[in-house]
Order: structure tokens, then C-alpha cells, then sequence
């Protein structure tokens, strides 16, 4: 009984006892019914209305940004008014505020998806969104008065904390619309994306998934994606692309100049029906010849190489990592700038973009017991030159404490290979010159675990010994040059 | 305390230096070189000496140590400015103004054009220079050689250069590269240290001062010029074109002769071994330390460095310049001409070979592009010289696991008209200086490879799309080399000099790896 008790009681405190307060809630319900209505009275149906209703509907984007300013204001006031009630007091007018302003961006909001012809699933979850949002700030209205009368009571906390929930995953959904979904987590460091789960989709051998559906989903699928389907299409998966909008298809398999997604993307930027529309940046001259190459040859979801279409695969950067703060050592790099023989450089004016070590002074003197004597400076050295050093493959042990080491010239010194293992734990590796060593086949293959190595220079080896292919060049036009360069997937 | 030879006051009678003030003013008092140095400098060092009577000697002498130490912890962190993506730079320098007409740009639709005349739209209201600007009329001159497309990136090169069609995916072609000068010696200049006008430091200079040498038994700048042939039409290089200007000229590019001994005096006469080499220079480096503390001029710390750098040279250089340990694979990637000293092949080998001993920066003259008659007999000639070098250094960079850090330059320091200068026959034109578009390359470190960047006209005449001018291009360079070119300043003539000079440059983007 007590139970039932505690859980009646604060409800029967929100219950109405005046008049006036009746007549409010009358009110509240009935326009929380008419907001709960709305997408059924007025249904988006996908097609463009009336001018002026886009023209009123386009101040949606700039009026939103009241009541979220005002919105986030007001539990910041409940709180810091427990010290001065006079900001609490503050609270309640800005809620009210807040509340007329959500009604007007709800309004604007509703105005530009019905006047502009959008719709699609991220719409509706942002018009849901908006809805849920107004009619829990209306009730935050309500039960804001009564929670002082009786201060135990804890609905107008959990409304806050509702409205804040319905706020932020509502503004995401507003913001997904007009950036794209991915537009906050494009930049985000791969270690954090990896945490979060948001691995990039396997990648797929086809022209199309690996170069046109990237152009479509940068420039085109804010409008023709899930979230909006402007005329009907979608252009966010090959199968949506090819069967076309409420108008048609829009792409001819076999011409480009046929297809109405090819034409207007080469009409001149100020034309009306040119797209990306609304003033986006029109598409890059190379993307449009990869997509009229692909829709020429059969707009094919598979083929993997297109006739007439090179695109040099580039490997994504490496950001470089800080390699920590070596000034208690500077005295000594500097001594050794001063005298004759190896030395140690930064990289950069950033010190932690970290130090490169040079031999070249001393190059035919530099032995392994030398560069043993780096092993202080060993996680700051991102960079070790020791072409033409007397170093051998006992040098391994060393080199392998050069923790943030990117890349290693070991070129025409007695390295063996025997020791190449013992780079494994070398995670940021991804040069190294062998060129000119006594390296072979078998001890190269043990690189293959390191999975940062990009560049791995084996000229003049008995792993890769100088071609024929490198004699005296015919004068006659050949693909490419003959390259000893082995790329880490060649290995 | 003698008297500055420079100084002709001779009513100078209180002397700054007897004052107690730090000695690093002293020292700015001593090297007041010239009246703008003076004018320049005199107020500070007149304001010291103000607060040294004012605050006592003390107080003046105190700031003295504090400034010297922050100068020196400074010295060091200034450049790269930012993890550059090349370590060095080898520059090779088509003297002359290649034919971009002929070479790289190619118009198919010219031929069609033969013999009719540059419409005046297209010429505009340029100023020609005095060998054309009288002709009668401009007739339209297509290249003489069929063109073909090479490689992935499906480039077009001319006939002419089938060895450099070889490594076009690896070169970042600028067809839009312009400059302001017609003629070749301020255009040359303008080219190499961004000022028509002679007195300023070249590229090399700055990335010296900037980056300083990573070698110190070798100079940090290079120059190696190819010998003459006498069938092009020659153009002078002068050393203006690698001098340190207004810098130390401890930064100046050191040549190496095309003949005969790499460094001329290098070697020791008969009799002298290096104990007694090294005994002298001390004694010659103590006489031009006692003339530093007398005279201040820091000139004679140049003198002093440059004969410690000779001493080392004479063992670095003799290295260099031998070849014999040069695999077969390296002659038969260069070709016969590169045994030959002072040709171009042999300067790219040896660029090469400047570049693994940590040269920062080698720059390869090769005049004779200037062709004003007779292109279809001397351009076969300049290219069958330079097609296989520039083919065999970028070959040879890349399978040694070099050209990731090495930036390879290739520029001359205008293009060429598409009208004929002179009589155009169906067999032979000639071709004036063309200022407003001309090709370039550039290979390596920092750059994005396989790529054409920027368009011309149908008559490779004006820039129709992405515009580089020789600022943007420079400012480019030194991006590469890490540097941001608004930084690299030196403070002369009231200005903080800057290679790319007072006039806004940026940084191509678009030609960026």
C-alpha cells in the first residue's frame, strides 16, 4: 500500500486543482494533439508547393538555434539557482521563450519540408523529433510552477532531462540533413572511430564502389540519400541509383550524354537545373570524367577497371605522432650539431614532431657500437639515416628500442636481413631502403607483419637484383618505367 | 680601436664600443656596414648606450648574457616550419626558354592553323619583345613533331622526348606556369631569386640559410653547369644566378667546373701533405679572427668557414668525382654520355650522387633553349642531350628509394611563341620568348605525381585555367622543403625580404601529394 501511495502522491500533486491551471492543461493537451497531428493533416508528399512557403521555410536553419541556445539555458539556470534563486526565477521566463520559439522553428521547419518537396526517413525522424521536443517543453511549462510548491517532486527533473535527450538526437538529425551524416565523424582520429565502431565499410574492388559512389555520397546524397529524396531518387546504393526518380531513370547504360544525371551535372553552374543544387560546389572536372567513363562503358556495379581511366591509388597519410618531450636532452643535441660526425635534428620547428638522426659526416665510421650510444634518444628519433654506415645486422637491437621510428636508410651497408624480425615492434614504420645490401627474398618476407610499411627499397639486392627491363631505354612509348620500388602488397 | 674602413665620418669621436653596453651591441655597432645599416641600427645601439649611462654598468651588462643565451636557443628551431615532405631539392635549369609548344603542350588543332595568323584576341595588347614586335604578320607555327600519349596518366609528349614519356607518372606537369619578363637576364633572375633585379639570394641561398647543410664536409648548395654545345644558341649563366645577395655568403651556390678538376686548387701541390694543409689554415683562420675582433666585418667569419669547408672538400670532393665504383646498371640506365664530364647526363648522375651525401640543394644549368630560328634543327639536338638524364635521374631517384625525399625541379625561365619568328616554312621556324605560359615540371618529395596541372589556349598562349605564377611557383618549393615562404625573411633595405618577394604568393594546393 505504502508503495502505491508513493507513486500516487506526486502524481496526484501534477494533477490540476485550479481553475486557471485546468484550463492550461486543457489547452497543452490540445495542442499537443493538434502538434501529434500535423504530419498526418499536412502529408509531405514529396513534391515542391508553394514559393512562399519555401521562402519562409528557408529561415527554419537560422530560427532553430533559438530555442536550442535558449533550451540548454534554462536547466543551467535551475541549477545555478539553488545558490541565487534569483536566476531560477530567470528559468522560468526563458522556458516560456524557449517554448514560443520551438513552436516558430517547428513551424518554419514544417513549412520547408512541405514547401521544398522533401521527404524521406531522416525528415520524418527530424519533424518527430521537433514534435516530441515542443510537447515536452510544454509539459516542462507545466510542471514547473508545482515543482515549488512541493520541492520533493521529481517530474520536472526528469522532463529537463527528457527535453535535453529529445534536443540534442533531434539536432543531429537536423544536422545530418544539411551536412550528411558522417559530417562530425569524417575527421575523427582513427584510433577514436575504431573505439566508437565506426570502421569504414569494406571496401570492394568494383570502379564503381571504390570511385563513383564516393563522389555520389560526398556531393549528391545530402538531397538523394536516405535522409531527403528530392524528385523521388536516391542515389546512396547502385540499386536506388539505377532505378531512378519519380521522372525516370537517370542513367543510360552506355551514354553518358543520354543520361540525365550526367547532363546536369555539365550544365553551366548557374543554370536552374544544374546540380549539386543550391549553390554546392559543382563536381571536380576529373570526377566527371571518371563518371561519364563509367556510365560510357556500361555503368557496370562490378567491372573493376575502366578503358581510358587511370586513378593512382593513394594510400591515406600517416598522421604523425607526437613523440613526446625531449628538452632535458637538448644540451646534448646541441653539443653534438657543434662537433664533426653524426647528429641529431628535429624534424621540424615542432619538437615533437621528433629527430632525425644523420651519419653522413661520418658515414664509413658510424659502426653498431655508435649507434648504440643513440639509445637515450631512441623514442624521439622518427627518422634514421645510416646509408653507407659500417652498421650490421647487430644494429637490429638497437633499432628496434626507435619506438616512433617512420623510416630507416640502410642502404649499401652489410645488413644481411638476418636481423629484419626484430623490427616488428616497429609500429610506425613505413619506409626502408635495403638498397645495395646483401638482403634476400626469404629475410624481406618477415616485413610483411609490419603493417604501417609502405615503401620498402630493395635495388641492387640479391632479393631484387637490377633488372634487364633498366638497359638502354627504346625510344618507343612503354607503360611505365621498370620500378624496383616494392609496394607493401607486392611483397 | 680602429676605424671601420667603410666609415668616412671622421668627426666620430665618442666611440660606442668603450661604453658598457652588451657586447652583442658592440658587435652590431661594428658591423654597421653601410649608411642604411647605420640609419637602420644607430638607435638602438644610441639607446643602449643611454640606458648604460643611465642604470649604471650593471644593469646594461646583465642583459647582455640574458640576450645571447635566447639568440642561440632560437637559432636552431626556426625551419622547417612544419615536417617537410622533401629533405633536399635538385633543380634542373633549362636556360634559355624551352619550347612548351613543342615539348609538352600539345594542340592538336594547330596544325589545321598552319600559316594563318594569331588572331589579335588571342595576343591581346602585349608588348612583344624588339625581335618581333616588327614583323609584319604572326603566322601560326605547329609543332614540327607528332605527339604521343605515354603511361597511365595517358600524358602527351612530344616525339622528342620518348625517354622522358617513360616517367611521366611520375612527373607533376605545370602548364600554367607565367612570368613577367620577356627577356632572358631579368627573367632568369626573376626565376631564381624572385626579383628581376640583381642583389638578391636565389632559391638555393634561402633553403641554405633556411634549412642549413646536412652534410658538413660538403657545401649545402651546388651548382653544376653543362659544358657548351656551339650548335644552340647560348644564352649567358653568370653567377648572379646562385649568389647569396644580401645573405651570408657562406650561403652561395658552389660550382663544379665541367672539366678538369671538379674544384679548381683542390688538390695540394707537391711537397704540401694535409699536417702541414692543416697547420696553415690555422694559422690563416687565427690572422682572419684577429681581423673579425678588429673590424667586425662578418664577412671574414664567411672567409673563415669557407676555408675549413675547402680543407674538408678535399676529401669529400675527390669522393664524389669518383666514379669507377658506379654499378654497370647506372651506365646503362645514363647512357654513354654520362662517362663525358660537364654533360647532362654526367650533372644528373652527379646530382644524384650530390643528393646521397646530403647536398640540400643542386642545381643543373643547361643552357641553349633559346631558339629564335631553325627549332626543327637545334630542339633535336637540346633533347637528344637532356631527354635521357632527366629520364635516368628520376629513374634512378626512384629505385633507390630517393625521389620520396627529393624534390626534382624542371624550368626554364619563359616559353616560347606559337607564331613564327622570321620566315615559317613548312619545314623550319623560329620561335620568340613567350612570357605568358610556359611548362614545367616538377618530380619527388611533396608533389602529387602523374598529374597536369593548369591549361593554356588553343594557341598555348595565354592561361586559360589554374594560373602559376614564378612567386607561386617558388612558394611551392620551399612548401615542399617545409617551409612557409612568409617566414623565410631577412630583414635588408628596411624590408623583410622574402624570396617570393613583398608581393602576395600562395602555396599551389593543387600540386601537392
Amino acid at each position: 500500500m505504502t508503495t502505491l501511495r508513493s507513486i500516487a502522491e506526486p502524481v496526484r500533486q501534477m494533477l490540476p486543482s485550479k481553475q486557471s491551471t485546468r484550463i492550461a492543461w486543457g489547452a497543452s493537451l490540445g495542442l499537443s494533439l493538434l502538434l501529434l497531428s500535423l504530419p498526418w493533416l499536412v502529408r509531405l508528399d514529396g513534391h515542391p508547393h508553394a514559393d512562399w512557403q519555401q521562402f519562409l521555410g528557408r529561415f527554419h536553419p537560422l530560427a532553430v538555434h533559438l530555442p536550442i541556445g535558449l533550451l540548454v539555458l534554462v536547466p543551467l539556470l535551475e541549477v545555478a539557482g539553488a545558490p541565487r534563486p534569483a536566476l531560477r526565477e530567470a528559468a522560468g521566463f526563458v522556458l516560456a521563450l524557449a517554448f514560443a520559439s520551438c513552436l516558430l522553428a517547428l513551424t518554419l521547419g514544417f513549412l520547408l519540408a512541405y514547401g521544398s518537396g522533401t521527404s524521406g526517413a531522416g525528415v520524418t525522424r527530424h519533424l518527430w523529433g521537433g514534435v516530441a521536443l515542443t510537447i515536452i517543453v510544454l509539459l516542462c511549462l507545466l510542471a514547473r510552477p508545482r515543482r515549488h510548491a512541493h520541492a520533493s517532486g521529481c517530474a520536472y527533473p526528469t522532463l529537463l532531462a527528457c527535453m535535453m535527450i529529445a534536443l540534442v538526437w533531434t539536432a543531429d538529425q537536423g544536422g545530418a540533413l544539411t551536412h550528411g551524416s558522417n559530417y562530425l565523424t569524417q575527421y575523427m582520429p582513427a584510433g577514436m572511430k575504431r573505439m566508437l565502431f565506426l570502421g569504414s565499410a569494406p571496401s570492394s574492388a568494383s570502379f564503381f564502389s571504390r570511385h563513383i559512389h564516393p563522389i555520389l555520397d560526398a556531393n549528391c546524397a545530402n538531397c538523394h540519400g536516405e535522409g531527403q529524396a528530392k524528385g523521388g531518387l536516391r542515389m546512396d546504393s547502385y540499386d536506388l541509383l539505377m532505378k531512378g526518380g519519380k521522372d525516370g531513370p537517370v542513367i543510360f547504360a552506355g551514354s553518358a550524354a543520354k543520361s540525365v544525371l550526367f547532363q546536369r551535372i555539365t550544365l553551366p553552374p548557374d543554370h536552374k537545373h544544374f546540380m549539386p543544387a543550391e549553390g554546392r560546389p559543382p563536381l571536380q572536372p576529373e570526377e566527371i570524367a571518371w563518371i561519364k567513363a563509367w556510365i560510357d562503358q556500361g555503368a557496370s556495379p562490378s567491372l573493376a577497371k575502366l578503358a581510358g581511366v587511370a586513378i593512382r591509388e593513394e594510400l591515406p597519410e600517416i598522421p604523425l605522432e607526437p613523440v613526446g618531450d625531449y628538452s632535458s636532452l637538448m644540451p646534448e643535441i646541441q653539443k653534438m650539431a657543434q662537433g664533426q660526425g653524426a647528429k641529431l635534428k628535429q624534424v621540424s620547428a615542432k619538437p615533437s614532431d621528433g629527430l632525425i638522426l644523420f651519419t653522413v659526416d661520418s658515414a664509413s665510421s658510424f659502426d653498431d657500437a655508435q649507434l648504440a650510444q643513440f639509445r637515450k634518444f631512441a623514442p624521439y628519433i622518427v627518422e634514421a639515416e645510416l646509408g653507407r654506415t659500417a652498421v650490421t645486422d647487430a644494429s637490429f637491437d638497437t633499432l628496434k628500442q626507435f619506438i616512433h621510428l617512420r623510416a630507416l636508410h640502410l642502404e649499401e651497408t652489410k645488413i644481411t636481413g638476418a636481423g629484419l624480425p626484430k623490427l616488428a615492434s616497429l609500429s610506425h614504420l613505413s619506409y626502408l631502403n635495403l638498397s645495395g645490401t646483401q638482403v634476400t627474398a626469404a629475410s624481406v618476407a618477415s616485413l610483411n607483419s609490419i603493417k604501417s610499411l609502405r615503401h620498402v627499397y630493395l635495388y641492387n639486392t640479391p632479393a631484387q637484383p637490377a633488372p634487364a627491363a633498366a638497359r638502354a631505354p627504346q625510344p618507343a612509348p612503354t607503360a611505365t618505367a621498370a620500378t624496383q620500388t616494392k609496394e607493401k602488397s607486392v611483397l | 680601436m680602429k676605424q671601420h674602413p667603410l666609415c668616412t665620418d671622421t668627426e666620430c669621436v665618442t666611440n660606442v664600443l668603450d661604453l658598457a653596453v652588451p657586447a652583442q651591441v658592440k658587435q652590431q655597432w661594428a658591423e654597421l656596414q653601410t649608411r642604411r645599416h647605420f640609419l637602420g641600427r644607430a638607435g638602438k645601439v644610441l639607446g643602449w648606450a643611454a640606458i648604460a649611462s643611465l642604470f649604471g654598468v650593471d644593469r646594461a651588462m646583465r642583459g647582455d648574457n640574458y640576450s645571447s643565451a635566447g639568440a642561440a636557443a632560437n637559432d636552431s628551431l626556426k625551419f622547417p616550419n612544419f615536417a617537410p615532405k622533401a629533405k633536399r631539392a635538385i633543380y634542373l635549369f633549362m636556360s634559355g626558354g624551352p619550347s612548351q609548344v613543342d615539348l609538352w603542350d600539345f594542340k592538336p588543332n594547330l596544325a589545321a592553323q598552319f600559316d594563318k595568323d594569331l588572331p589579335d584576341s588571342v595576343r591581346g595588347s602585349q608588348q612583344l619583345t624588339g625581335m618581333t614586335t616588327g614583323q609584319a604578320r604572326f603566322p601560326v607555327a605547329p609543332s614540327h613533331w607528332p605527339f604521343k600519349r605515354y603511361g597511365v596518366s595517358g600524358t602527351w609528349v612530344s616525339d622528342l622526348m620518348p625517354n622522358m614519356g617513360r616517367i611521366v607518372d611520375d612527373l607533376t606537369i605545370i602548364k600554367s606556369t607565367n612570368t613577367e619578363a620577356i627577356n632572358h637576364e631579368p627573367a632568369i633572375m626573376l626565376m631564381n631569386t624572385g626579383n628581376m633585379n640583381a642583389g638578391k639570394p636565389c632559391l638555393g641561398s634561402w633553403l641554405a640559410y633556411g634549412l642549413g647543410s646536412m652534410n658538413d664536409n660538403l657545401p649545402t648548395f651546388m651548382v653544376l653547369q653543362t659544358k657548351l654545345n656551339t650548335a644552340e644558341n647560348n644564352q649567358p649563366v653568370s653567377s648572379r644566378l646562385w649568389s647569396s645577395g644580401f645573405l651570408s655568403s657562406e650561403y652561395a651556390g658552389v660550382g663544379l667546373r665541367s672539366s678538369g678538376d671538379p674544384v679548381l686548387y683542390l688538390t695540394d701541390p707537391n711537397g704540401v701533405d694535409r699536417e702541414v694543409r692543416r697547420k696553415m689554415l690555422d694559422a690563416v683562420n687565427e690572422i682572419n679572427r684577429q681581423t673579425y675582433e678588429e673590424l667586425g666585418d662578418p664577412e671574414t667569419n664567411s672567409r673563415i668557414a669557407q676555408y675549413e669547408m675547402a680543407y674538408r672538400m678535399q676529401s669529400s670532393v675527390p669522393e664524389l668525382a669518383d666514379l669507377s665504383k658506379e654499378p654497370q646498371s647506372t651506365w646503362d640506365l645514363y647512357g654513354p654520355d654520362a662517362k663525358v664530364p660537364g654533360t647532362f647526363a654526367y650533372n644528373c648522375l652527379m646530382a644524384r650522387r650530390l643528393s646521397e651525401r646530403g647536398v640540400r640543394f643542386t642545381q643543373v644549368y643547361k643552357r641553349g633553349w633559346d631558339m629564335h630560328d631553325n627549332v626543327t634543327k637545334i630542339l633535336p639536338i637540346i633533347c637528344q642531350e637532356t631527354d635521357r638524364g632527366c629520364y635516368a635521374l628520376i629513374t634512378d631517384l626512384k629505385q633507390r628509394g630517393m625521389l620520396d625525399d627529393t624534390l626534382v625541379i624542371w624550368a626554364g625561365e619563359f616559353g616560347r611563341t606559337v607564331y613564327s619568328q622570321g620566315g615559317l616554312t613548312p619545314d623550319n621556324y623560329g620561335r620568340d620568348h613567350h612570357p605568358r605560359c610556359y611548362t614545367t615540371w616538377m618530380a619527388g618529395g611533396g608533389v602529387r605525381p602523374g598529374i597536369t596541372y593548369g591549361e593554356t589556349d588553343d594557341y598555348s598562349y595565354n592561361v586559360v585555367k589554374d594560373p602559376v605564377t614564378v612567386r607561386d611557383f617558388n612558394a611551392t618549393i620551399l612548401h615542399c622543403l617545409g617551409i612557409d615562404h612568409n617566414k623565410l625573411t631577412y630583414y635588408f633595405q628596411g624590408l623583410d625580404q622574402k624570396l617570393t618577394g613583398p608581393v602576395p604568393a600562395s602555396v599551389v594546393s593543387g600540386l601537392l601529394a
